[in-house]
């Protein structure tokens, strides 16, 4: 029998290894078991029972509401009772009244509601815990149509896709200017960027306020946002390294600014969508006319990055529609399945998009500097993009 | 109001638009979802017409468990256990433990009351003018509890704290309440340890009637009627409101009469949190004594208001067969349980 003989200097994953890995899980599985056995030697009986319960959605149609419930409390609970403006009212529950932690159900009511009118719909659990969810505009809700369809796809390509295009059309005229000029428009790109990326994180900490407890909306802004910026900013590595050319790296940068802005209309289509669900309509048609004039800018700063180069029509069409069109399917999102949840994942991953490109921007805009000192440009045109922002959305309010 | 962010100008200008470039496409849609709609739920349809569901309790509370049934509270009057005194003076004798009891008030949810003898409201203690009231009363529940009646009697059988041992018996403790049943009317009784509202609106009340000594005008039918409020989630404001401890009880059990027949109503209103309660009547008018307190009633009406801890006297009988309902007329509280339905039969 011969023996191999063994080789020290490889790490190998052996059974010991295994073995190693396996004992703090398996002490901590016995902490667990004594914990559950002995209570720990606390008294966690809790005096009143903890429930929650969340309506994510509500569905209003002819004589009927239909509330999209999920038990986010910490154990079961069962609906008992639903009373709708101070009046007790039948309802059913698909699939059942008993709803398991982070289950969904459907609590249907034969109501005969009237167009216009608020409503208060109250759930009490067995436990005789009050939830409560408002209905402050009661009116049809707009299912998946052909119609509706269409309607929500209009409005995204008033909000996203046009405007955006509007910017893109400045691309002639912009190419006359000098490197100077480009560098300003270039940094007042990384202002306009900066402006919409703090109003997209404030939008996601905003939302994530009404997602579920249990699915933490914080956690899921830092991890859309961090993971996106550390995607592209690979993604962005990755591609100097295979072509290396100057030109292309300023149109993926394009690219990657039309994406961030993409993702960014995205979360404002979804905003359309859900306040059109819950019925905050407002009229004031020249709000939209304000706000195609403050989204041109969105345009202006995909095209910045390309302006000394010579993109075809096609690559410039497709990063004004990578821009804008996302507003679009956010509007469908938002209009027929409105997700808090998604809603934040959204936002977050436009959050770190928009800063990922910033940061792009920001190398480009020191190649620029490092041929000609020139620190006063990039400080006016970094504010000039936040204050066109600002100004406009002044103008608007 | 906050102030709009940049998003919420978004979905207000949106909605702008897409309010005119979709209206009528729309109102289009609209008419085939009702279609579709319509076809998937044919059986919704069939039990509630066009107009939605009734407001009202699908299913029953377990009566059994809750140790009672307003069906036979409404002509439960307990006389107590009678006996003659040396003097010649009637006198009646009950016993009354307090506890608490979780009742199923509304199916699905319990109530974690604090009952008299287990029920609510209270048994309807029934005496005539001058008759010797004994009440032995032991607190089983883990509260101090006391008995107050409305009516004469000496300070120390007044059942509040601070007038001697029956102003406050502790758990564990008894106390016997004896007086002289008068003036006759319509009365009630409850506990009168504080906080007053909460111990109230747990449930520890019930009626006191003291019949007159010639007694009243013969009737067919006799029922008694305490309307009460539960706070199911001790906010301080009533969830449900009732005749008689359950919800919608008499609306799911109408009250069987017939034509013709004399009715008297002992009605008393213990609402606790809410200023007022009321009491209409369909399709017919009542005679009403406020307080039972003379032979004369002061009003012909159909609708009557209480106040909390008034009572009063009710007669009336139906002309035609038919379901009616009677309900409070403060409407809110109809929907949310204080309805029922008198089913006079020929």
């Amino acid at each position: 029998m011969t023996q191999t003989t063994p080789q020290p200097t490889t790490k190998r994953f052996t059974f010991r290894t295994f073995i190693l890995l396996l004992i703090p899980i398996i002490l901590l599985a016995g902490v667990i078991a004594l914990f559950l056995s002995t209570g720990g030697g606390l008294n966690l009986q809790a005096p009143v029972p903890v429930e929650n319960l969340d309506v994510e959605n509500y569905i209003l149609a002819h004589n009927n509401i239909d509330l999209y419930v999920r038990n986010t409390g910490p154990e079961e609970l069962t609906i008992a009772s639903v009373i709708i403006n101070e009046a007790v009212m039948p309802f059913t529950v698909d699939p059942s009244p008993t709803i398991p932690r982070l289950g969904t159900a459907r609590v249907h009511i034969n109501y005969a509601w009237t167009e216009g009118e608020a409503y208060g719909v109250t759930i009490f659990t067995s436990n005789a815990i009050p939830f409560g969810v408002d209905i402050p505009v009661a009116f049809e809700t707009p299912r998946p149509s052909q119609s509706t369809f269409w309607g929500f796809t209009l409005i995204g390509l008033y909000v996203g896709v046009i405007p955006v295009f509007l910017g893109i059309f400045w691309f002639p005229a912009l190419r006359q200017l000098g490197r100077r000029t480009m560098t300003f428009l270039m940094a007042a790109t990384a202002g306009l960027l900066i402006f919409l990326g703090f109003d997209t994180l404030a939008e996601a900490l905003e939302v994530a306020a009404e997602v579920p407890s249990a699915f933490q909306g914080i956690g899921l802004i830092a991890i859309g946002s961090v993971a996106t910026f550390l995607l592209l900013d690979a993604i962005s590595k990755r591609q100097t390294e295979v072509t290396g050319s100057e030109t292309d790296r300023r149109l993926a940068i394009a690219l990657m600014i039309a994406i961030g802005i993409g993702f960014h209309n995205l979360g404002e289509g979804l905003a359309i969508g859900a306040a059109y669900n819950v019925g905050e309509i407002a009229l004031g048609t020249f709000l939209v006319v304000g706000f195609i004039i403050q989204n041109i800018t969105e345009g202006l700063g995909i095209i910045a990055p390309v302006l000394r180069d010579r993109p075809s029509i096609g690559r410039l069409a497709l990063m004004g529609l990578i821009g804008g069109a996302p507003a679009i399917i956010g509007a469908w999102i938002g209009g027929y399945t409105p997700s808090p949840f998604l809603a934040v994942l959204f936002l977050a991953i436009g959050t770190g998009a928009i800063f990922e490109v910033v940061y792009e921007i920001g190398k480009l805009i020191q190649k620029d500097t490092a041929r000609e000192s020139m620190p006063l440009t990039v400080f006016s045109g970094v504010l000039t993009g936040m204050v066109v922002l600002w100004v406009t959305g002044l103008l608007i309010k | 109001m906050k102030p709009l962010s940049r998003r919420d100008f978004l979905k207000v200008g949106g909605l702008a638009f897409i309010t005119t470039a979709g209206a009528t496409a729309l109102s289009q849609n609209t008419k085939k979802e009702e279609q579709g709609h319509t076809h998937e739920s044919t059986s919704h349809v069939m039990q509630q017409g066009d107009h939605g569901d009734l407001p009202g309790t699908v299913g029953e509370v377990d009566h059994e468990a809750n140790g009672f049934n307003p069906t036979d509270i409404l002509t439960d009057f307990d006389y107590g256990e009678v006996s003659t005194l040396p003097n010649g003076q009637t006198l009646r004798e009950y016993n009354i433990i307090s506890f608490n009891k979780n009742v199923e008030v509304v199916p699905g949810i319990e109530f974690p009351a604090w009952t008299y003898n287990g029920r609510i409201p209270g048994p309807t203690i029934r005496a005539t003018e001058g008759d010797r009231i004994r009440i032995h009363f032991s607190n089983g529940s883990n509260h101090p509890h006391s008995m107050h009646f409305h009516g004469f009697h000496p300070g120390e059988m007044d059942g509040v704290p601070g007038t001697g041992p029956g102003g406050l018996v502790e758990p564990g403790g008894a106390f016997t309440y004896e007086f002289d049943a008068e003036p006759f009317g319509l009365h009630l009784y409850h506990c009168h340890v504080f906080p007053l509202a909460r111990h109230i609106a747990k449930g520890l009340y019930g009626a006191f009637i003291v019949d007159p000594k010639e007694g009243r005008p013969p009737v067919d039918r006799e029922m008694v009627m305490v309307m009460n409020g539960i706070d199911i989630d001790f906010d301080d404001a009533n969830d449900f409101y009732a005749v008689n401890g359950i919800p919608f009880h008499y609306q799911n059990h109408p009250i069987q009469i017939h034509v013709g027949e004399k009715i008297r109503i002992y009605l008393v209103n213990i609402l606790e949190f809410d200023l007022i309660n009321s009491f209409h009547l369909h399709a017919n008018f009542f005679n009403y004594y406020p307080t039972g307190t003379s032979l004369i009633p002061s009003e012909f009406t159909d609708t009557i208001i209480q106040g909390q801890a008034q009572r009063g006297i009710l007669e009336f009988s139906y002309k035609y067969p038919g379901m009616y309902m009677f309900h409070a007329h403060v409407t809110e509280f109809a929907e949310l349980g204080w309805n029922g339905m008198f089913e006079v039969m020929p």
